[in-house]
């Protein structure tokens, strides 16, 4: 797998690891009697139930379970009804800020190879916007809104596309039927269909298909932007989010009322307030979870997004 | 004299074409491949204690983590008996190693020690001194001015000295990161060794009980690695994990969860044409018994 | 009298007998199974290499498939007006063309459920429709009232045959042991009594009272998969009665096409009049005349708005691209029809075949232009896809596929007139009895 991530990514992996290290830590300590964390992820750790010795800064022997000895240790495997049902206590929410928005598509990249989308196909899209004649020309990626009200839920006639606990909606592509009602549905245009047998990595095909993973994806079935639980279970960020070297992206649980980019983090309540947050087509009524906050004191023209366009699209700009 | 000259250009094309395959060659190879290999440090609530191995290749602007990589971590010298571990990277380029409990002789030893990387019998890294360090975390409540004050020592001498200019993050935890108690995107400690952060977040939601996890987290630091505390406090608002807006009942709901108005026009409209439709197939079955009736006529 | 009368009924029976294919009806038969089978390959080819054989992408994610179903839908709804109305109603005209009207109706809802399980992705789960399906969706209730009108236009199409079946069975010789056996098999029980057809009656009656709201709710639902989106030209309040009025009018139509080809193909002349014509020819014209009502509805109120993402959708349609297929679809499918037939030398027979035809073929296009413009006009730019995805036009596959499932269609109602007589045998002579009684 390569990234084609910039020098700071490795750094904030780290930092990740360091976190995710810190959360393990507390709850392998949890497990030696010090009381449960009531943060750890919901899902705890896939524990072997085999001990390990080790040497503790102090010179003591400690004991953790082996399924800490790896990096990334493994999650435990999760039912078609838990992947339905979501992690409860969250609400997941993302903020994405135009105003540092360049048209890099590092996020574009970065999804379309973490979950191996067919290409020519895009799971989150970097439009360029003008909203009227005289107004100003914009970069706004656009993911899966993950709505409260989502169009594409009411009308699956399988629950193939369903709204979890923790406000994501997931496609189970072993139940999807390939009507493409959703994708009429949703009025961002959000949806692709793998019109064509996917174009897989051997160790991706051979995988068990799992909602939270949308992996591997099936030929006939609707894939889009699934907010990546499997990383939010691990308490990573998703790969769009991490992606970005200019903090595009802000993820987060609004019941925490904290979103972060990797590199800052917020007061989810407090960054909308400030920066007068607002979401796309709040007229319709679908309720998203995506908030963008507004071109205003931009940290690039927008002509320096325009290197990265693609021919085709200079065509299409909005208006 | 014809062919010679033919015999020329034959040559000539000859070489031509070579050159062009080795310039194409070339080319493709001609981004230096760089290999990137980084240890850290971790120190977790001044007990677990683990290194963390990133193995990546850079080759221009593309970085990819090298899988399935052996690399030999050791203890202060690369002698069989300072081993700390084997390290086999995986599909990301990582590996983690613990020490383990043979080497506590060697550990308690000294307060400073360096970790060796092997590649095979080359030494990929031979200077990463870490000095252990001790961190703690206490919570201050000054006319109702909520701070975190948090300090570091280092072993010097035998005995634990403060640490100063070590930067920190020092805040809630969150979803994925830290969340800053104050202003400040980071803390640095003083002469003295600590640092107070004033807490400013106020009505942050906490969990069930009320309760935050605060952390303090040094971030690849020169002299110590990292360093992470974390302590539990009820300074968060109590927050109930809330199921009514998912299992209420409405279109967008799973079929378990159909609106009763709903249920109720689909099934009456439907019960009532099945209804007519069965009525019907009955009436066909009777026409079909009266068939077999003496007096049928036709 | 009574000797005119017995041999009136004789007389009826063998003009009405199913004949064998003659050379035309042979060359008919055989174009439509070639085609079907062209389309069954091209189908093939869709289960195998997965949908990108189709030219619908990621934007027009519905295409011509959609379209040929809400046709299919449309011309079913002509079992209900024809047959179902006019019964009740008492329209003694109308009993020739009852059983045309319902073939054409069973025959089309088959084939619409045909051409949307071709449409699916997918169309091995077809069964997760039942196993998993959810009331929320417009898609389940769909499937629900084809279903339902399905059976209950099977029911109006056999109570009203078993009387022709007894009759039938007495001309051994002249239908062949194979179809004799059919016969047998599926109406040797009826004798005729009384009390049979008292019962027969009662349950054509209930039939036709219930199927009329039944063929409302089908194309009303069906207009819903388009209606409960958010999408310009597609979120109107007036689909239902919109796609209710188009489906009469182009079930209106395939009766009158199917009516001259009968009466031409079968030497019907003396069952099938003039008088059918004038009358259906009328019919058509009122049915053109609602119709033109909603589509005046469906498009100047919108556009005398002009709001956004209406905008380049209407002016697509109006002046742009889908110009000439608009109009076409409306002047041919709707306006001439009504010329021609407002007079009375407009309503014979060949002028009302003609009128037939342009509606049907209208209609067809008018479908063509309510699915996909709108799917060109999302909300958000078309941006970072394949220049593919900007524009539509249906490949080989799926006109095969469209194609075929029209001849399919067209050789289901071949087959039943070869099989059944095509105009009620059992009917006709009771009228005409009473016509003498009368007399």
């Amino acid at each position: 797998m390569s990234c084609t991530c910039g020098e700071n990514n490795c750094n904030k992996n780290s930092r990740r690891d360091f976190l995710l290290a810190g959360l393990a830590a507390t709850t392998a300590l949890a497990g030696c009697g010090d009381g449960k964390n009531p943060f750890a992820p919901e899902q705890p750790v896939a524990l072997t139930g085999e001990k390990v010795k080790l040497l503790s800064v102090n010179g003591e022997v400690i004991e953790i379970d082996r399924a800490f000895l790896k990096p990334v240790p493994d999650m435990p495997h999760l039912s078609n009804a838990e992947e339905r049902r979501g992690i409860p206590g969250k609400k997941f929410v993302m903020v994405i800020d135009l105003a540092r928005c360049k048209n890099l598509r590092k996020c574009q990249d970065a999804c379309n190879h973490m979950h191996q989308v067919h290409p020519g196909q895009n799971w989150i899209k970097v439009l360029s916007m003008e909203d009227a004649d005289h107004t100003a020309p914009y970069w706004e990626p656009t993911t899966c809104m993950h709505c409260d009200e989502p169009p594409c839920v009411k009308v699956c006639p399988v629950d193939a596309t369903f709204k979890r606990q923790d406000g994501i909606v997931l496609i189970d592509s072993d139940r999807c039927i390939g009507c493409r009602f959703c994708m009429a549905a949703c009025p961002y245009s959000t949806r692709v269909f793998n019109w064509d047998e996917p174009v897989l990595t051997d160790a991706v095909a051979a995988q068990p298909y799992s909602c939270e993973t949308s992996m591997p994806q099936k030929k006939g079935t609707v894939g889009k932007c699934d907010f990546c639980p499997d990383m939010t279970r691990k308490g990573e960020l998703p790969h769009c989010v991490s992606a970005c070297p200019n903090g595009v992206f802000m993820f987060g649980d609004m019941i925490e009322d904290s979103v972060t980019n990797g590199a800052e983090t917020f007061r989810f309540s407090d960054l909308i307030k400030d920066k007068a947050g607002y979401r796309l087509m709040e007229d319709l009524g679908t309720k998203p979870s995506v908030y963008y906050l507004p071109p205003v004191n931009r940290n690039f023209p927008y002509e320096s997004g325009l290197e990265n366009e693609k021919t085709t699209d200079a065509h299409t700009h909005s208006k | 004299m014809k062919k010679l000259r033919l015999n020329k250009y034959l040559f000539l094309a000859f070489t031509f074409l070579l050159l062009q395959q080795l310039q194409v060659a070339a080319q493709s190879d001609s981004t230096p491949a760089k290999k990137i290999i980084k240890l850290h440090y971790f120190n977790v609530n001044n007990s677990m204690q683990y290194l963390l191995l990133e193995s990546t290749l850079k080759r221009g602007k593309v970085f990819s983590p090298q899988q399935r990589k052996a690399y030999a971590l050791y203890l202060d010298s690369s002698t069989a008996g300072n081993l700390i571990a084997q390290l086999l990277t995986d599909e990301n380029g990582k590996a983690k190693a613990f020490v383990p409990i043979a080497l506590k002789a060697a550990w308690d030893a000294t307060p400073q020690h360096t970790f060796i990387l092997k590649e095979g019998d080359d030494e990929v890294i031979s200077d990463y001194s870490i000095s252990k360090a001790k961190i703690s975390l206490d919570t201050a409540n000054t006319d109702g001015a909520r701070s975190i004050v948090v300090s570091v020592m280092k072993m010097d001498k035998g005995q634990w000295q403060p640490a100063k200019d070590v930067e920190m993050k020092i805040g809630v935890e969150r979803q994925g990161s830290i969340l800053s108690a104050g202003d400040a995107a980071t803390y640095t400690t003083d002469s003295s060794g600590t640092v107070s952060a004033e807490y400013k977040k106020d009505k942050l939601p906490g969990d069930g009980s009320g309760n935050i996890i605060l952390v303090a987290k040094a971030e690849d630091n020169d002299v110590f690695g990292n360093l992470v505390i974390e302590k539990k406090v009820a300074w968060g608002v109590v927050t109930k994990v809330n199921t009514t807006f998912f299992d209420q009942r409405t279109l967008w709901s799973t079929r378990f969860r159909t609106p009763y108005w709903l249920l109720l026009m689909a099934y009456s409209i439907v019960i009532g044409v099945w209804g007519a439709i069965i009525y019907l197939v009955v009436q066909l079955v009777k026409i079909k018994k009266l068939s077999k009736e003496p007096n049928a006529l036709p | 009298m009574k000797d005119l009368t017995v041999s009136s009924s004789e007389q009826i029976t063998s003009d009405l007998l199913p004949q064998p294919f003659g050379r035309r009806g042979m060359i008919w038969t055989g174009t439509l199974i070639l085609i079907c089978i062209i389309g069954a390959f091209a189908y093939y080819r869709q289960l195998r290499y997965g949908l990108v054989v189709t030219h619908m992408r990621d934007y027009v994610s519905w295409g011509i498939y959609i379209s040929n179903f809400v046709f299919f839908v449309a011309i079913s709804l002509v079992g209900s007006l024809i047959t179902a109305i006019f019964r009740l109603a008492n329209v003694k005209w109308s009993t020739p063309l009852t059983r045309i009207a319902e073939i054409i109706a069973v025959s089309a809802i088959v084939f619409a459920s045909l051409i949307i399980i071709v449409d699916m992705g997918r169309p091995e789960r077809f069964l997760n429709l039942f196993l998993h399906g959810r009331v929320q969706s417009p898609i389940v209730w769909d499937v629900i009232v084809i279903s339902t009108y399905f059976c209950i236009s099977l029911l109006l199409l056999y109570f009203p045959l078993l009387p022709d079946l007894k009759i039938l069975l007495r001309f051994k010789e002249k239908t062949g042991n194979a179809l004799n056996k059919l016969y047998r098999f599926q109406g040797s029980f009826w004798t005729g009594t009384k009390e049979q057809f008292r019962i027969s009656d009662k349950s054509i009656n209930i039939l036709c009272i219930v199927i009329i709201p039944v063929a409302f709710c089908i194309h009303t639902v069906t207009s819903w998969l388009f209606a409960t989106t958010y999408r310009p030209g597609w979120d109107s309040t007036n689909f239902g009665a919109y796609f209710i009025s188009g489906a009469f009018l182009v079930g209106a139509g395939a009766v009158v096409v199917a009516m001259y080809v009968f009466r031409r193909a079968y030497k019907l002349e003396k069952y099938i009049t003039e008088l059918h014509f004038e009358k259906m020819g009328r019919i058509v014209v009122l049915l053109a005349l609602v119709y033109v009502y909603f589509n005046v509805n469906e498009y100047l109120v919108p556009a005398f708005k002009m709001k956004k993402p209406e905008e380049a959708h209407l002016v697509e349609l109006f002046a742009g691209e889908y110009a000439p297929m608009f109009w076409f679809a409306i002047l041919v499918g709707m306006v001439l029809p009504i010329f021609i037939l407002l007079f009375k030398k407009g309503r014979k027979p060949l002028p009302v075949f003609i009128a037939g035809i342009m509606v049907v073929v209208g209609a067809w296009f008018k479908r063509y232009l309510i699915v996909t413009p709108t799917l060109l006009h999302p909300f958000l730019p078309m941006q970072n896809v394949p220049d593919s995805y900007r524009h539509y036009f249906p490949s080989w596959e799926e006109w095969a596929i469209a194609i075929g499932s029209l001849a399919g269609a067209l050789l289901v109602i071949t087959f039943f007139a070869r099989i059944y007589p095509i105009i009620p045998i059992h009917e006709t002579i009771t009228e005409q009895h009473e016509k003498a009684e009368i007399e």
